[in-house]
């Protein structure tokens, strides 16, 4: 590992000062299990490294009003499976959350770290943008929030400018009556990145949304409006022809954990089976 | 003592980072190395600046090929064919041009990244394909074996063996298919390390490594010293599976010490131990001869096996698995050839089975694909063919030394076999036998201290197998002492005596006889010295373990010590050997001293939709002779069959056209965590008392691996109808060959 400063700012000014003043030499620490390993690679080579959990603004944590939940940048990914208000209103997310890397790995990795790495095969991301996922942005000039689908530009890039740094990530509860659930294929069972993921919700009004992870540079959303693949009743043929038109607007990349083909025929298989068990669930009440 | 499941002798260091590993040893005064590498398996070297790089503060030193002696120095265990350094061409990637010496691991890791190497990629012999095209580049130059005729190929070497008369052999079935299995890596948990210091007019190495005799020679021959002035310290490996046998790059830093007068350290990262061993690839063809009942009628089998840039001792396990081919079958007639092949890849080496689990998959499956055609059960026709016990394999050869059958018998009840199955669900079943050590020579010295407690000095290598602990068990049983009171020690040449190596599952039945030997030796002197104390006739002492008896008189071993020494005090050594001398009329050298035979037999099920499987039930059968302690044979076949369940599933080596190694790193190469066991893994053993070692010990450990991959594509085979026969069983190769079927229809699952 090449060396490089290292710095622990106690406040969120000093953390965006340091952006400021190193802009791409300058590296954010939040739980280190992306930074790391990018650090041994020598994939990155920052001059600076800064630590976020000493930042008073920035402590770990959920909180919610107003219908709200706000999930800090440094709160652990096992304190988010956890969290009750995650595992009641946005199961899809608790199961995600749940499949990164192992218990060692989420007991470090952060939800903000796993979106700000924008690797395309992210696993929380496809539950974020099902959940329509805000993100909160502090810079000199002050907060900003985007939509997760516009925060996330393309592999290893995100809408952060240079000053930049995400403080929490925030979720509206979804109304009554949604229903979502989780899933992806990896080549094992233990520790391992996905193959595909998925995101299914069905809403109240029978609108289906699917997030796709690891089929296109970024994980991406899709939604069925017209209510058939929330129908129980319709004939699978038709719902077949849907959801193949969803999944087609995939892109994935022949790579080491798979190929293009295997990719795209199993986005099929993970979304009808995804969308079965959600609407199966909705049945149930 | 013997049959008791002792506690794993620094069982406890191991799991709570206790024990010292070569990695951990610091030096006074020591510097580390980098090793400077290129992008590419193979480019021609045309200038090295190392300008940049020697201003790195801390840098000591910088070696090229032009600093070492003219030829090139080379080394290794069956040629003298990789050189210390690069010379003038790369051959694989990893293969280093340079090496970087600095007072600190990242000084030494900034400077390698500043040498700059003026180079040209040349196209390069990756697949078994290319290697056996007569227009390929030469990856060996020819004038290292001017005497071959095959000097001009990329064939390394080739076998040809067998008997009877495969062309005038008659069948009702043939089967001629074909079938590969990838080169995969060993991931021992502990890397590669190595420290070289020098010492006086010598030099000391220190290695996390197999063979610690061997690399002495190895040492002494690169660098012209005499054994007496070569010292290894060989700490207990973190897993070795066969990676850690011979000289990797002690070699290198040897020269690095004797530059820099000062201690060198090496420490490989994960990925770097990737680009320094693995394991042969073989594709297989194999035209099988049955009878309509399913007798085997003949094998006529060719085995190219794609090693690497250097042979290492990759031509003796392709050799040593080819002649064994047939399996544990009688076989009438048989052709085989063997190729050992040179590729520009990693050197591959031996690995844990040494070949055998490359040519049990080829000729299980054939023997499974015949049943199919047949109609004869999977297992029928395995028992069928076994050979039972006195039966030749190999004619002229070992016959059969254990009860066959009965392995099989006991897996087969063990998976239910034959008894209704789930939808989506198959079973398999399949046997191999791997030819143990034929040759060795192993030492070892017990002494008896005066208060009674005992020290083993034996020169095996415990890397996780176990060794120390059943070795003290042999002691412990001859001598009557309790472990408690006995060392073993190991690991340093200059104190211990010679063993061969640690390999072949042998040391239970090498090292356990000589450490039998020198035991009884000590009670012979025990004996002796009481027939002097007493004045007693022979015949009128007899002494146990830990007792010494005559008419009227019943001593402990220091009692009887006590007596006879005083205060002076001193020690018994005894000393005791096994040796297996080299037979020069054998094809390998020598008949294995046993065979160890497995029978593994699984039960999974197939998602058809994704590929994916999940395995139920694993059961395998190891004949061992007689468990000397039967949890560390049990663990040690268990993990042989998670092992051989990684390379089944998971593991490969994916390179691409540059022949760099797509998946370096934990992040691609998959090995099995404990998410991905089988539901319930049960390992059986077979227990006659009927091996060579002591107590009629057979070596244990490899045999859990060797027959999982036939077993699980039966299975797979039987759940889906799907015949696989390249390896590994990813899910979308599962998926593929599913699909492959047809859409539509689900074909009928095979007969049998
Ligand atoms: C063994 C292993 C297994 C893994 N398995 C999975 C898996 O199954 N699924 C999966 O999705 N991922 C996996 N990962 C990747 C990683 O664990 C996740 O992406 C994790 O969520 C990253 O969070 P972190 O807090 O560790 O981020 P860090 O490594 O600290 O940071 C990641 C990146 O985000 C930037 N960053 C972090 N916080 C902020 C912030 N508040 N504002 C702006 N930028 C920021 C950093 O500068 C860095 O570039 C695995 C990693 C390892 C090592």
């Amino acid at each position: 590992m090449h060396g490089f400063a290292f710095v622990a700012p106690t406040a969120q000014a000093e953390v965006t000062g340091l952006l400021e003043e190193h802009g791409s030499e300058a590296r954010l620490l939040a739980g280190g299990t992306d930074l790391v390993v990018g650090l041994r690679t020598g994939a990155i080579r920052p001059r600076v490294v800064v630590d976020l959990k000493r930042v008073a603004e920035l402590r770990p944590g959920l909180s919610d009003a107003g219908g709200r939940l706000a999930i800090s940048a440094t709160t652990p990914l096992s304190r988010v499976v956890r969290d009750g208000r995650v595992r009641q209103w946005f199961p899809a997310l608790a199961e995600a959350a749940a499949t990164v890397g192992s218990i060692q790995i989420r007991n470090r990795a952060t939800l903000a770290g796993n979106i700000c790495n924008a690797s395309p095969a992210a696993d929380t991301v496809p539950a974020l943008l099902v959940y329509g996922a805000e993100v909160v942005i502090a810079g000199r000039a002050g907060e900003r929030r985007l939509p997760l689908d516009r925060f996330l530009l393309g592999p290893r890039r995100t809408a952060l400018g240079r000053d930049e740094l995400v403080t929490s990530i925030e979720l509206a509860r979804p109304g009554a009556g949604t229903f979502a659930a989780f899933g992806r294929l990896t080549r094992r069972r233990g520790v391992d990145l996905a193959t595909i993921s998925v995101c299914c919700s069905v809403d109240a009004a029978g609108v289906t949304r699917f997030a796709f992870g690891a089929v296109a540079p970024t994980p991406f959303l899709v939604a069925d409006e017209s209510g058939v693949l929330a129908d129980p009743d319709a004939d699978p043929e038709t719902k077949d022809r849907v959801l193949a038109e969803l999944t087609g607007l995939a892109r994935p990349i022949s790579d080491v954990r798979g190929s293009r083909e295997y990719r795209q025929a199993m986005l099929m298989v993970v979304s009808r089976r995804l969308l079965r068990s959600v609407v199966d669930g909705r049945g149930k009440g | 003592m013997i049959g008791t499941s002792a506690r794993r002798v620094g069982g406890v260091e191991r799991v709570t980072g206790r024990q010292r590993f070569t990695g951990d040893v610091r030096l006074a005064g020591m510097l580390h190395v980098k090793l400077v590498t290129l992008d590419c398996a193979r480019a021609r070297i045309a200038a090295v600046d190392t300008g940049a790089a020697s201003g790195v503060p801390g840098v000591r030193a910088i070696l090229t090929a032009a600093d070492l002696p003219r030829p090139i120095p080379r080394y290794g265990p069956t040629y003298r064919d990789r050189p210390v350094l690069a010379v003038g061409e790369t051959k694989f990637h990893g293969e280093p041009v340079a090496a970087v010496v600095a007072e600190t691991e990242e000084a030494a890791e900034e400077a390698a990244g500043l040498v700059r190497v003026a180079c040209e990629e040349l196209p390069a012999v990756l697949t078994v394909a290319s290697a056996l095209d007569p227009s390929a580049p030469l990856v060996q130059d020819p004038e290292l074996r001017p005497d071959d005729l095959l000097g001009r190929t990329n064939i390394r070497r080739e076998w040809h063996f067998g008997w009877g008369d495969v062309a005038a052999a008659g069948a009702d079935c043939v089967v001629d298919e074909v079938y590969t299995f990838p080169m995969v890596t060993h991931f021992a948990i502990e890397p590669h390390a190595f420290i070289a210091a020098p010492d006086r007019d010598g030099l000391i190495i220190w290695s996390s490594i197999q063979h610690p005799y061997l690399l002495q020679a190895a040492i002494a021959e690169v660098v012209g010293l005499p054994l007496s002035k070569v010292r290894v310290f060989a700490p207990d490996p973190g897993g070795a599976f066969g990676g850690k046998q011979h000289a990797k790059f002690e070699p290198l830093l040897a020269f690095l010490a004797l530059r820099t007068g000062r201690p060198v350290r090496l420490a490989l990262t994960l990925e770097e131990t990737f680009q320094a061993v693995r394991r042969s690839a073989f594709e297989i063809r194999v035209r099988s001869g049955f009878r309509s009942d399913g007798t085997i009628a003949f094998h006529d089998t060719e085995c190219n096996a794609l090693m690497g840039a250097y042979a290492d001792i990759a031509p003796r396990v392709i050799a040593k698995s080819g002649y064994l081919i047939c399996g544990p079958y009688r076989v009438p007639d048989a052709r085989i050839v063997v190729r050992a092949l040179l590729s520009h890849t990693t050197p591959a080496t031996a690995f844990r089975g040494f070949g055998t689990p490359q040519v049990a998959w080829a000729i299980e499956s054939q023997m499974d694909e015949a049943a199919r055609r047949l109609g004869v059960d999977r297992l029928e026709i395995r028992l069928k063919n076994l050979a039972r016990r006195g039966d030749e394999v190999v004619p002229g050869d070992r016959p059969a030394d254990g009860d066959w059958a009965e392995a099989v018998s006991r897996a087969a009840a063990a998976i239910g076999w034959g008894s209704p199955l789930a939808l989506g669900r198959g079973r398999g079943i399949a046997v191999a036998i791997k030819a143990s050590a034929t040759t060795g020579a192993s030492y070892a010295i017990v002494r008896l201290h005066h208060d009674g407690s005992v020290t083993v000095m034996a020169g095996t290598s415990d890397m996780g197998q176990g060794a120390r602990t059943v070795l003290a068990q042999v002691a412990g049983q001859e001598l009557g002492v309790p472990l408690e009171r006995i060392a073993i020690v190991m690991g340093d040449t200059g104190s211990v005596p010679f063993d061969l190596q640690t390999s072949a599952s042998r040391s239970t039945v090498f090292m356990g006889t000589a450490v039998l030997n020198a035991c009884r030796e000590v009670r012979r002197q025990l004996a002796e010295i009481a027939r002097e104390l007493f004045g007693l006739a022979e015949g009128e002492v007899v002494v146990e373990p830990g007792i010494v008896r005559a008419p009227g008189l019943e001593l402990r071993y220091e009692e009887l010590l006590a007596q006879a020494w005083g205060p002076v005090r001193g020690e018994l050594i005894g000393t005791g050997v096994r040796r297996g001398e080299h037979v020069p009329a054998h094809p390998l050298g020598g008949p294995p001293a046993f065979y160890e035979f497995n029978c593994t037999a699984v039960e999974l099920e197939v998602d058809r939709e994704t590929g994916e499987m999940l395995v139920l039930r694993h059961v395998s059968v190891a004949d061992v002779g007689r468990a000397l302690n039967p949890a560390h044979v049990e663990v040690q076949d268990e993990g042989a069959a998670v092992m051989g369940l990684g390379h089944t599933l998971m593991e490969h080596l994916l390179l691409d056209e540059h022949g760099r190694i797509r998946n370096l790193g934990a992040l691609d190469y998959r090995i099995p965590t404990t998410k991905d066991l089988p539901l319930e893994l049960r390992s059986l053993l077979v227990e006659n008392g009927d091996g060579p070692g002591p107590y009629g010990a057979k070596g244990a450990g490899e045999g859990g691996l060797l027959a999982v991959a036939p077993a699980v594509a039966s299975a797979v085979a039987e759940a889906t109808g799907a015949v696989i026969r390249d390896l590994p069983l990813t899910p979308e190769r599962v998926w593929q060959a599913v699909e492959a079927l047809g859409r539509g229809g689900r074909p009928d699952p095979p007969a049998a």
